[in-house]
């Protein structure tokens, strides 16, 4: 427990200093505010884009404010996946390459502080990022389009939460098992993409997997009559997470050489 | 009493076998160098001891007070070949951290890491990032690192072979002082340095112990009387090399430009054999030294063998 507090504070303070806490809630918080700023504005804009024929009539239906803040989800779910990853691909590999594990590893630590105090800290971020967008995403949503149930928007925030709590799961799991970055931040994005897409496309078949997540946070907002139940995939969202981490620690315990370079 | 005990270690990488078989135990107190030449099998040795890579086979223990520990870390310290730090801490946030790690109190590790900055000379670097630090103050901050939590064995990887003569210097001098309350293992391969602070040298060879055994013991013990020559130039040396080569009293010749180095089984009688050699064959002798084999001449034999 003292030594998973002690990794901690060193990856908070590693996040400082290489400014992560400043430049990824920076990046949520303009995903966030866009969306609802864009759609407000979207008739000037067409109007404003100079290329239409004289007369051209563009009538748009005003989205409700739910539909704009799924919208917004849906770019966090791109957009936002990307800087997480990118951001957080080298949390493991990246001290394994460099080498510097082999000064961690040959003291008294265990692995699971390590680990999970790793996986702990880029939750954090990740949290402190997502809440920041969400928010911005919501007051200009209320301001430009119109109010929001306060119940509504929690419970799709928390949704959306746990499937990025998956992803940054996943993307430690990977950082564990690949010995460089790049390697980790393609793997990750391919694997979630692909879990995306597969469970898009045989939604019949893959209705507990947790990448409905980012579906299901949407249906809530959108107020649509939801496809699947709610209870199973968050049970395989959560145990995935679990599992994801275990591993992660299995991993780093059972490899053969610490430091990548041995 | 008996520190370390390693028995019959051995690691397969895929296709190569990088240590075979390897025994030897370092006794408390001692200073031991891991000596080899390159490729030898040091690291790949030191990385088992330290538990950063599994051994094949073969089995590792660590005593303390009498008693053989489950966890040999909390008992080492270990400074790599390039010590590779946070570079975006400063030099005593690492310190301390590497203190907290090892089981220090907040308070310990802070008082800790002044006092083995002073030892190690780099107070005044102390808040700076570990980023701008030059290669020599890194193996310092290494060392601190490694000593914070007063290791019982201290391994040091290579822990001058990148340094220029005066951090070599500064290094060897933190050794010496070091090793009056801490055993040390550390490999190198310069013979030099191994020289000038080791008790003990374990040499090996492909994965093999070639020679081990105290400093003294190797020296008396392998050292053979050997004759030095110096001709004029290369042909000539070479051609007494080939006169000479297959006489009795002639065990080994090593040759390097105008020089031979001829390992005798008689001083007297060796001397005698050369020169009539050299008269016959015409060869130009600028000097000749009788004496005996040097540790380095025992280097080179195990090496080149």
């Amino acid at each position: 427990m003292r030594q998973f507090g002690l990794f901690y504070r060193k990856e908070m303070l590693e996040m400082a200093r290489s400014y992560k806490w400043i430049w990824v809630p920076m990046v949520f918080l303009l995903l966030g505010v866009m969306q609802p700023v864009t759609t407000y504005y979207m008739p000037e804009i067409l109007k404003h884009a100079g290329n239409m024929p004289a007369g051209t009539i563009i009538t748009m239906p005003t989205p409700t404010s739910g539909e704009v803040l799924a919208q917004t989800l849906n770019q966090f779910g791109t957009i936002g996946v990307l800087v997480l990853v990118l951001s957080m691909m080298g949390i493991v590999s990246g001290e394994r390459q460099s080498g510097v594990t082999s000064l961690i590893f040959t003291k008294p630590v265990s692995f699971i502080a390590y680990m999970t105090a790793k996986w702990a800290s880029i939750l954090t971020l990740t949290v402190a990022a997502f809440a920041c967008g969400y928010a911005g995403a919501c007051y200009y949503t209320i301001q430009l389009i119109g109010s929001l149930d306060v119940g509504t928007v929690i419970q799709a925030g928390l949704m959306y939460m746990l499937w990025f709590v998956f992803v940054i799961s996943v993307l430690l799991l990977i950082s564990a098992w690949l010995p460089n970055s790049a390697g980790v931040a393609f793997t990750t994005m391919a694997f979630i993409m692909l879990l995306s897409f597969g469970t898009s496309l045989l939604s019949r078949y893959l209705s507990w997997s947790p990448s409905r997540l980012s579906t299901i946070a949407s249906e809530i907002l959108t107020k649509v009559e939801t496809l699947s139940s709610v209870g199973p995939v968050l049970w395989i969202s959560l145990c995935s997470v679990l599992i994801c981490v275990m591993l992660a620690v299995y991993r780093m315990q059972s490899q053969e050489s610490i430091s990548a370079k041995a | 009493m008996t520190l370390l005990k390693v028995d019959q270690l051995s690691k397969q990488f895929k296709q190569h076998q990088a240590v075979k078989k390897i025994s030897f135990s370092i006794e408390e107190g001692r200073c031991v160098a891991l000596l080899g030449p390159n490729g030898a099998g040091k690291t790949t040795t030191i990385h088992m001891l330290t538990g950063l890579l599994r051994p094949t086979s073969g089995d590792i223990q660590l005593y303390h007070q009498g008693r053989q520990v489950a966890d040999r870390r909390p008992h080492l310290g270990y400074l790599p070949q390039m010590p590779v730090f946070y570079s975006w801490m400063t030099g005593r946030e690492f310190v301390q951290y590497a203190g907290q790690l090892a089981g220090l109190s907040r308070q310990e590790a802070e008082r800790c890491t002044e006092e083995w900055f002073e030892i190690v000379g780099i107070q005044d670097a102390a808040k700076r990032r570990i980023g701008g630090y030059s290669g020599g103050m890194k193996q310092r901050l290494g060392l601190a690192q490694a000593l914070i939590h007063r290791p019982k064995l201290l391994i040091l990887d290579e822990p001058v072979s990148a340094l220029d003569p005066i951090g070599r210097r500064d290094v060897l001098r933190i050794l010496e002082r070091i090793r009056q309350e801490t055993t040390i293992l550390f490999s190198t391969h310069i013979l030099h340095d191994a020289e000038e602070i080791c008790d003990d040298i374990i040499l090996i060879e492909q994965g093999e112990i070639a020679v081990q055994g105290s400093l003294e013991h190797i020296r008396q013990s392998h050292s053979e009387p050997m004759i030095m020559i110096e001709t004029l130039n290369e042909a000539q040396a070479k051609a007494l090399e080939i006169a000479i080569r297959n006489n009795p009293y002639v065990n080994h010749v090593a040759s390097e430009h105008q020089t031979l180095r001829v390992t005798v089984s008689n001083l007297e009688e060796a001397e005698r054999g050369i020169m009539t050699e050299a008269v016959q064959h015409h060869v130009f002798i600028r000097k000749l030294e009788a004496g005996h084999s040097t540790l380095e001449d025992l280097f080179m034999k195990v090496v080149r063998a």
